[in-house]
């Protein structure tokens, strides 16, 4: 492998890792925030990929504005689903395996609506720089790569803003850290947690928009990035926004670079390897290795 | 303290009545001319009784869910399968899938058990797809094109139906003893509060790893079971997502850590799913994903639970008769 590969196959970690941190940015609010083990997640990146493709293709409207347009819409269906099904099951200190079964339950009727609605078929979303690719000397990046990157790390930049320097953004954080000191503190828990439930999802769905530009879908589209999700923000200690961001990098560099040594047959198992390991070797994430008391929020 | 155990007797006795007379029914009903359709949906809700009752020994009655028992599954399948190819008796085939199975908890346990709760779920989730992944890619057992027996002389269906059915008669046996026995106890301890568990001498993690060893075991039996019936078997069946998902469902449905629960579940879903699928290809999950939601929010010990509300509504009903009469 030359220098030239190797900075080839770098860029595309690196551009990989954005999305991955978009992605899995809404389960680790969720988690922070209730304690839930967002399965239905799948179902929603599923939900999102779909919207996007109606949308550009009943009104022609870009794939790019159309994950934008995912936001609002996942948002208020996210609240919607909390304030029907997850303000129902106990509120608790630790995920729970209610709420996790609970989940599990919504992704196979999300799931099952989406075959309903679109049968099993692939589909694709085509733009016209699906196939272009950009060439900086010996290096060459596809375009669209590069084009769901830059929405993906803007988003993510938003967030960050908005949990730093907002009533609300701090009092997300007030209750990652502590809820009960947050209720003390005159946060209103349950507003908090509908609204919060709304981002994880509007997160889930505009990323689903942005997946479904660069891989191909089914309804069983969130399966494979359900558990990519769980890696991330499992080495990035469950409820730190920073070390999701670390996590997604590692995810994305670990899978980049086994090509050059595992058959790409074997690839798709070493997220799922990944995850076993990290769950059981790291139960503070990448962030619980410099940090063993701190918490990064 | 007498009248306590005669009561308790009799509580049995009851019990073991009505299963045996399950058992009577399900072994006399293919002399009664059952079509051969019928007898094939019989045997498959078998063998996914076996499963089912496997699952909720770890599910149910321990807490620890897992969406991981297609391995075992496929394992059994496999092992089963290649035994037979290479001449054993079914019955050894079996044992071998069984064996293969267990060893396999054991590699999964170690490592995963270390997580609680949740945590645990999901690590299982990633040891079954990993596995699943291998299993498309080894070449021995012919990747991504399964793997075909040949099993020489007339195909009988009575005798995979005595098989699965004698298979899960046994699971239901194990399942009801480790129900009333200590060992159920300190599992159940396990479930309720693992610190409490240890304060009072469990070992936490032996207690899990050996439920988990004796569920895998009857799951991969089952596996086993299915894989000589089909005679062919590839990873993204066995080994498949879905398996798994059906595991889990069946005990859950009917009743997770009851003895009756995972038998109802299964038969529902053995006898239900093929209609289901058939009518509605693709679309069929919808409503055990509705289940399941209504399950978790409002009745947690699933078809039992509500069987047991509609016989509290019948007696109270009764007894305000009784008492009407009586007045």
């Amino acid at each position: 492998m030359d220098a030239a590969d190797f900075v080839n196959l770098l860029v595309s970690a690196l551009l990989l890792a954005g999305i991955y941190a978009a992605m899995s940015v809404g389960m680790t609010i969720i988690y922070g925030v209730m304690k839930i083990v967002n399965l239905a997640h799948a179902g929603f990146l599923m939900l999102g990929a779909y919207y996007v493709l109606e949308l550009h293709e009943r009104l022609n409207i870009d794939p790019l504005v159309g994950s934008v347009l995912a936001f609002p819409v996942f948002l208020l269906a996210g609240m919607l689903v909390h304030w029907t099904l997850v303000k129902r099951i106990p509120v608790s200190d630790q995920p729970t395996l209610a709420s996790l079964l609970l989940m599990f339950g919504l992704w196979l009727v999300l799931q099952n609506i989406g075959y309903l609605i679109w049968g099993s078929s692939d589909r694709s979303i085509l733009t016209s720089r699906t196939l272009s690719s950009m060439h900086l000397g010996p290096i060459t990046i596809p375009t669209v790569r590069v084009i769901v990157f830059i929405p993906a790390v803007c988003s993510l930049g938003l967030l960050e803003f908005v949990l730093r320097k907002t009533w609300y953004g701090r009092a997300v954080r007030a209750l990652m850290q502590n809820r009960y000191a947050g209720r003390l503190a005159g946060i209103p828990v349950e507003k908090m947690a509908r609204l919060t439930f709304g981002v994880g999802i509007g997160f889930a769905g505009a990323a689903g928009g942005l997946l479904a530009q660069l891989y191909s879908f089914s309804p069983d589209f969130g399966h494979g990035f359900l558990l990519r999700s769980f890696v991330i923000i499992v080495l990035g200690g469950l409820e730190s926004f920073w070390g999701a961001a670390a996590g997604a990098l590692v995810l994305a560099l670990v899978e980049t670079f086994s090509i050059l040594v595992l058959p790409a047959g074997y690839q798709p198992a070493i997220a799922f390897s990944l995850l076993v390991l990290a769950l059981v070797l790291l139960p503070g994430g990448i962030a619980g290795i410099f940090a063993k008391k701190h918490r990064w929020a | 303290m007498r009248a306590a155990s005669t009561q308790m007797g009799r509580f049995l006795n009851y019990r073991v009545a009505g299963w045996g007379t399950l058992l009577i029914v399900l072994g006399i009903l293919p002399w009664f001319g059952i079509s051969s359709n019928l007898t094939r949906l019989l045997f498959t809700a078998l063998v996914w009784i076996i499963a089912s009752v496997a699952w909720n020994l770890l599910g149910g009655v321990t807490g620890q869910v897992s969406f991981g028992f297609a391995v075992f599954y496929g394992l059994g399948a496999y092992a089963a399968a290649m035994g037979i190819n290479g001449g054993l008796h079914p019955l050894a085939a079996f044992t071998i899938s069984g064996l293969v199975a267990a060893l396999a908890s054991i590699f999964i346990g170690l490592p995963t058990f270390r997580l609680r709760g949740p945590y645990f779920a999901i690590a299982t989730i990633g040891v079954s797809e990993a596995v699943r992944v291998v299993m498309t890619n080894l070449s021995f057992t012919g990747g991504a094109s399964g793997y075909r027996i040949a099993e020489h002389g007339r195909f009988r269906p009575l005798e995979h139906y005595y098989t699965a059915l004698g298979f899960s008669a046994v699971a239901v046996v194990i399942s009801a003893w480790i129900h009333e026995s200590k060992f159920g106890l300190s599992l159940q301890a396990v479930r309720e509060d693992e610190e409490a568990a240890a304060d009072i001498g469990v070992n936490p993690l032996k207690a899990k790893l050996m439920v988990h060893l004796l569920a895998a075991t009857l799951t991969g039996i089952a596996g086993g079971v299915y894989a000589r019936y089909a005679a062919y078997i590839h990873p993204q069946g066995v080994f498949g997502f879905h398996t798994s998902v059906a595991i889990l469902l069946m005990p859950i449905i009917g009743g997770a850590g009851t003895v009756a629960g995972p038998v109802i579940g299964g038969f529902v879903y053995g006898l239900v799913q093929e209609e289901l699928v058939a009518a509605f290809p693709q679309f069929h999950l919808l409503l055990y994903g509705a289940l399941l939601i209504v399950i978790i929010l409002f009745e947690p010990r699933g078809v039992t639970g509500w069987l047991g509300r509609l016989r509290g509504f019948i007696e109270r009903i009764w007894r305000k008769s009784a008492t009407a009469s009586v007045g």
